[in-house]
């Protein structure tokens, strides 16, 4: 009572908690939260890979603050990483491991957890195969764990049916790399965006996405540097360029072909680099022939004089980046278009050099890892599936029998779910991502995943897919286990143990291993005394060594010390390499030259049309995280963004009858999203909107389509026929057909892009 | 890079990062001030990327939940796409050269650091008032509900002073906020209406704002704030409410018993303590209630300090003696001391409840506040004194002095048409296209909008209760019992029309400051 009078009086102004007080290693921070130790780490949000400071009080995270000697972010953070401490604590976390007993979730002991899922794992391998159980991993893992998830999914559960969330990613990424260059692996370097005179920012939303790369950007301090922004949405990124080229929705291909075409036809290519360097330049030729200027004008919608701008570029500067991400992966022809990128910058020879070439840049913090060593879109160390001699070469390093090996890749993330739909597969494990809001046509996936004899998710959250699982294996996060992250740039850096795991939850590695002894024999054959990820690296120290992406030079201490190490580092590159693709390192096919591919535009298999007039577009922004279990208990964050919008120019929002604030409804052949938040802005076309995908309250992957790249796999979430609903306006807007010239060019090729869309995906 | 290097104990204070910019650095480079010179905040909005880094740096660096947020990043647009320009203002404190936060603080508890013209606020002595909130034409000032003080960014002057860099710029990846030094009359004399300006913010003029801004090239003409669609109403401020009508109403009473004494003196019946009391029991009750606004009603009289520069100070002390003079007032009238001693305090009591009321509506009179900022104001708080002639009307009915009544009516009738004039006004001028039209026009729709009903309350009640019942108690002033109840309830009409006015009046304040953000608006 006197207390509350006290305090209704005013006598206490806290000072003592909002007080600072000095830090020897950072200066004067919060007193409140001043740490007792601070923890070299890097941070596990995104693929740009950021060396950071973890702050520990009395054994819980309280700070987190950007190393200054970290090449990658020079002592910044972003949003997330900057309050990365308070997802640790955050009140989504599965403290313990659970099991579904009549209809409901109920906390449970690991040996149960542990026990149940082994003797269905073994019952459905038993009564319908081993590859009856699908595993559906993530990009979110340390490396060593995911070479371990990897190793005991393929040679312990036996099952090939293993991908992760990475296809809904980088996939398209990783297969143009292959196609093109013999492996995966990014070319270049943040270092070469300091470097590059011309920086091409394709599909990439850097300033939401992955804001720290914007540093390296403005270090660039060239009086010649030119931004290029290709994005058919004004996004914030678009304010850095110095040309926005506004392309219009998928067409990006049909782009990157035309300005090779303009490339050839000016002469403009590095002939010497070409010849000594490249394959297919006589087919590509003839190939490109189908995109002179005017046709690609009138694709992309980019006038023809811009066209012979933007190939100029790769002549008139010494060095050319092309950095992408989704809006180019997640497309029906990512792949290709992937390969087209590469194509331009192999004519021109803007490749292995300081400044120049193809570049992705990665999603999640560790998609690279999973890449590497995950046992997905190749056996570990990017050796080719089917290649017997690599497969040989594996067996021998790690002593396993050659023929628990998988000699093909089994199905892809979105097969994996068809094949639950056809009742192939019986059993789904998923680790640490959650469909249930990131895959695509929501309300399919949720009728098939209920199919399922046995789903298990092991999470650190308790996201919607979670919410629906038999059993969860609680999962230890970012902070509360170590181990390494590949960036976008092939830097691994190094992240240690903070704290310990919150409540009974066990880091991924502990629980790969320890679930592996419910099987019998499989824990001594594939992790024989492995204790800690330590084992797990110098495994892959060995079977990494000679490839591609070799870490046999590799230390945890000296990643410790550089601030990360980019791979390849063996012996002649002790410290590392900056770039692949140098006369010093040859491409990785048999004939060790990179491939000019002849690639093929499609229009869009569903085109905007009257039923469904407007094309959607989606994305992120910078305050979420993926499917926002990480991030909606950090207020700081989730005030900022705390649900969908729909990003909607004015002329639309003026028919609708709409404003700012407003709230509408979106629908597509598959379903239907309500109550969307209108936010009215220029930064998109009349014709099309933007709407965030992280929020599983306005869902807007229950509208998008199950089109993928027949190549990789990924899905082509950028581009869905929608139709918007307001209250004024219920039945929506009216399909206003393209007037242009090619337009009977382009109803040709869009019959022809839906039959060979189907005939890919019937193969 | 030092070889071997210790982590993590070694320090990263003097650790330079190669970012070509202050920012990532825990330390800065800033040359030492010189005579006349300041710090300022630099932001160069065709850096920002919007990424929000220093707001989230910013509650990390002092502790804040994310509610109190000391920077703040607005977002706005124009052009017409793809020419589409986006415009990202990160704002803290501007560490005006006249701060208008420092000049209305009636505690004194702002100070203007000598040495580097940082703009902090002393917690220790803040009483909670808030009165900073509304003179910062910036919305600076947030208060902090736990604290129960208001905070405000101090450009982390405890980190500048050890040569450490603030949160805000060592966290901007895109290096868009700097610390510089600024020589203050260049700055005034030369650059300040060049570039201390940005779309949505008030004039700099103003407080002489000193943070510089970079600006992108062809901006469009107009733009829109991207938090346009938030409008809500401002904090009523219920305490407000009472206090200022209830002090007021006191006013116009005194003025009645003062012009009832002097009557007195010409052979009208004469005025007494019990009306004298009357007088002064609403600003006896009004007073104290204002306290209750106040984050820390323990230093209440303290409030009074600043009597230099604050209008709250003034108005404090003016009404605090006002209200104790009152009461000397009744002493007198109560011991039946000569007349003209009673008659010169009355005068004197006046003339300082006059000066009270002037400087209470003179808080209000504020360039942050467009809607308060009018002569209307002043107008209306004096204009409810009509209010104090009804009650001593009534009070003579009920006391038998009845021919003070028809007099009292008549003025307070007069008094009630002046106020629905100036009521009338009030609302006629918020639309206009003169200066702060965008804020003026806002305060309308609130006003027309938001609270439509209260407004014809206000309205209907004050041509009802100041007018159409006193014609009736004046037709029945010989019927005593009807004009008592028309006179009770044409009281009680307009003391709730007044108390409606004065609520519509806090609550559709729409104040300067930046553009927000489209979810967060203003986070004000």
């Amino acid at each position: 009572m006197i207390n509350k009078l006290k305090d209704f009086l005013g006598f206490d102004i806290k000072a003592e908690k909002y007080k600072l007080s000095s830090d020897p290693v950072f200066g004067m921070i919060s007193d409140a939260n001043k740490p007792d130790k601070w923890v070299f780490s890097t941070c596990g949000y995104c693929g740009v890979g950021c060396g950071l400071y973890i702050g520990v009080k009395d054994g819980k995270a309280v700070y987190t603050k950007g190393n200054p000697k970290h090449f990658v972010n020079m002592g910044t953070l972003c949003p997330k990483g900057l309050s990365e401490h308070q997802m640790i604590n955050s009140p989504e976390r599965i403290t313990t491991p659970h099991v579904r007993k009549n209809g409901k979730l109920t906390p449970t002991s690991w040996d149960e957890a542990f026990s149940k899922t082994a003797d269905e794992f073994k019952r459905i391998a038993k009564e319908h195969g081993e590859k009856a159980v699908g595993v559906i991993s993530t990009g979110q893992l340390l490396t060593e764990e995911f070479y371990t998830l990897g190793k005991f999914v393929q040679l312990g559960l036996g099952t090939n049916n293993y991908d992760g969330n990475t296809t809904l990613c980088m996939a398209s990424a990783v297969m143009g790399y292959k196609q093109s260059l013999g492996s995966d692996g990014p070319v270049g370097s943040y270092e070469d965006f300091e470097k590059a005179d011309t920086i091409f920012l394709i599909g990439a939303n850097i300033a939401d996405n992955h804001p720290i790369l914007t540093l390296h950007i403005n270090k660039n301090k060239k009086p010649n540097k030119k931004v290029i922004v290709i994005d058919p949405r004004a996004s914030k990124t678009s304010q850095m360029a110095d040309i926005f080229v506004p392309i219009k929705p998928r067409t990006d291909l049909a782009l990157f072909n035309g300005l090779a075409y303009i490339v050839i036809e000016q002469g403009w290519e590095n002939e010497g680099y070409m010849l000594a360097n490249t394959n297919g330049y006589k087919e590509l030729k003839k190939h490109l022939q189908n995109y002179p200027p005017q046709e690609v004008a009138n694709i992309t919608g980019i006038d023809v004089k811009t066209l012979y701008e933007l190939a100029r570029q790769f002549v008139a500067q010494d060095s050319v980046l092309s950095a992408w991400t989704m809006g180019v992966n997640q497309s029906f022809m990512g792949t290709d278009t992937v390969s087209a990128i590469i194509n331009l910058h192999l004519l021109t020879g803007q490749i292995g050099r300081e400044g120049a070439g193809p570049f992705s840049i990665t999603g999640q913090c560790n998609a690279m890892g999973t890449r590497e060593t995950g046992f997905t879109s190749s056996l570990p160390g990017y050796r080719n599936f089917g290649d017997t001699q690599a497969l040989q070469e594996y067996a021998n390093i790690v002593n396993v029998p050659e023929e628990i090996i998988p000699t093909a890749r089994g199905y892809k993330y979105a097969e994996i779910i068809d094949a639950i739909d056809r009742g192939e597969i019986k059993a789904l494990w998923i680790v640490a991502t959650n469909p249930l809001v990131s895959f695509v046509n929501q309300e399919k996936l949720r009728k098939t995943l209920a199919k399922l004899d046995l789903l298990v998710v092991q999470d650190a959250f308790l996201g919607d897919t979670a919410q629906i699982a038999d059993v969860i294996f609680s999962a230890a996060t970012w902070g509360e286990k170590e181990g390494t992250y590949t960036n976008s740039e092939r830097r691994c850096n190094r992240a240690n143990k903070a704290v310990e795991p919150i409540g009974e939850a066990k880091s991924d590695f502990d629980i790969v291993v320890e679930f592996s002894k419910y099987f019998d024999g499989v824990n001594e054959m594939l992790f024989p005394s492995w204790k800690n990820p330590k084992d797990a690296f110098d495994e892959w120290k060995k079977v990494s060594k000679d490839q591609l992406c070799d870490y046999s030079g590799m230390s945890y201490e000296l990643m410790e010390e550089l601030g990360g190490v980019q791979w390849p580092c063996n012996e002649e590159n002790p410290k590392g390499s900056k770039r692949l693709y140098t006369p010093e390192i040859p491409f990785r096919t048999k004939d060790k030259k990179a491939k000019l591919l002849c690639l093929d535009w499609f229009p869009m298999a569903e085109p905007a049309c009257a039923e469904f007039p407007v094309i959607l577009n989606t994305g992120r922004t910078v305050e979420q995280w993926h499917t926002r279990t990480k991030t909606r208990s950090i207020d700081i964050l989730n005030d900022l963004a705390p649900e969908a919008w729909v990003d909607i120019n004015p002329e639309d929002a003026k028919k609708l009858k709409v404003k700012s604030g407003d709230r509408m409804s979106l629908s597509s052949p598959r379903g239907r999203v309500n109550d969307v938040v209108v936010r009215v802005t220029q930064s998109v076309a009349p014709g099309n909107v933007f709407v965030p995908f992280h929020f599983n309250t306005q869902l807007v992957n229950a509208l998008t389509n199950e089109s993928f790249c027949p190549k990789s796999g990924e899905p082509n979430y950028k581009q869905t026929a929608i139709q918007l609903h307001s209250s004024e306006v219920p039945d929506g807007l009216e399909f206003i057909k393209d007037e242009i010239s090619g337009a009977i060019a382009h109803v040709k090729t869009a019959y022809e892009g839906v039959r060979v869309q189907e005939k890919e995906r019937t193969v | 890079m030092t070889e071997n290097m210790q982590t993590p104990l070694e320090s990263f204070i003097d650790y330079k990062a190669d970012t070509g910019s202050q920012c990532g650095n825990y330390s800065i480079d800033i040359p030492k001030l010189q005579e006349g010179e300041q710090y300022r905040f630099h932001f160069d909005a065709t850096a920002c990327v919007g990424c929000r880094c220093c707001e989230v740096a910013c509650n990390e660096q002092n502790n804040n939940p994310s509610d109190i947020k000391w920077r703040r990043v607005g977002e706005m647009e124009g052009g017409v796409f793809p020419a589409f320009t986006q415009l990202l203002n990160s704002m803290s404190c501007n560490h005006c050269v006249d701060p208008e936060c420092l000049k209305g603080c009636p505690t004194e508890s702002y100070i203007k650091i000598a040495e580097t013209g940082i703009v902090i606020h002393e917690d220790d002595t803040c009483i909670g008032c808030q009165y900073c909130t509304w003179n910062c034409p910036y919305g600076v000032p947030v208060y902090h509900e736990e604290r129960k003080i208001v905070t405000k960014c101090h450009m982390c002057h405890e980190r500048l002073d050890v040569g450490q860099s603030p949160a805000c710029v060592q966290s901007c990846p895109s290096g868009a906020i700097e610390i510089e030094a600024v020589n203050i009359k260049e700055w005034l004399e030369r650059d300040i209406d060049t570039q201390a300006n940005m779309p949505f913010l008030p004039d700099a003029r103003i407080t002489n704002s000193t943070t510089r801004y970079t600006l992108p090239e062809n901006m469009p003409d107009k733009m829109k704030e991207m938090d346009e669609h938030i409008l809500k109403p401002a904090h009523s401020e219920m305490p407000l409410v009472f206090m200022t009508v209830l002090t007021q109403i006191s006013l116009g009473g005194f003025l009645a018993l003062f012009l009832g004494d002097v009557m007195s003196l010409f052979g009208f019946e004469s005025t007494n303590w019990i009306m004298a009391l009357l007088v002064m029991m609403p600003a006896a009750i009004g007073l104290p209630l204002s306290a209750l606004h106040l984050g820390r009603p323990f230093l209440a009289l303290t409030a009074m300090k600043n009597i230099k520069t604050s209008w709250l100070s003034r108005e404090a002390l003016a009404l605090g003696v006002f209200t104790s003079l009152m009461s000397v007032v009744v002493a007198l009238y109560f011991l039946e001391l000569p007349h003209a001693l009673i008659l010169a305090l009355e005068a004197i009591t006046l003339a300082v409840g006059i000066y009270g009321i002037y400087a209470q509506s003179m808080i209000y009179r504020i360039r942050a506040r467009p809607s308060w900022n009018r002569r209307t104001t002043n107008m209306k708080f004096f204009g409810v004194a009509y209010v104090g002639a009804f009650m001593m009307g009534l009070a003579g009915l009920i006391l038998g002095v009845t021919d003070a009544v028809l007099p009292l009516i008549s003025l307070g009738m007069v008094g009630a048409m002046a106020q629905l004039f100036f009521s009338y006004e009030d609302a006629r001028t918020l639309d206009t296209t003169a200066q702060n039209e965008y804020q003026l026009k806002r305060s309308s729709r609130l006003l027309n909008e938001n609270f439509k009903n209260i407004k014809l309350f206000r309205f209907v009640s004050l041509l009802a209760g100041g007018i159409f019942l006193p014609l009736l108690v004046i037709v029945f002033i010989h019927s005593t019992s009807i004009a008592f109840m028309a006179l009770l309830f044409s009281f009680i009409l307009i003391v709730a029309s007044e108390l409606s006015d004065r609520f519509l009046f806090y609550s559709t304040v729409v104040p300067l400051g930046m553009a927000g953000g489209f979810f967060v608006g203003k986070q004000r």
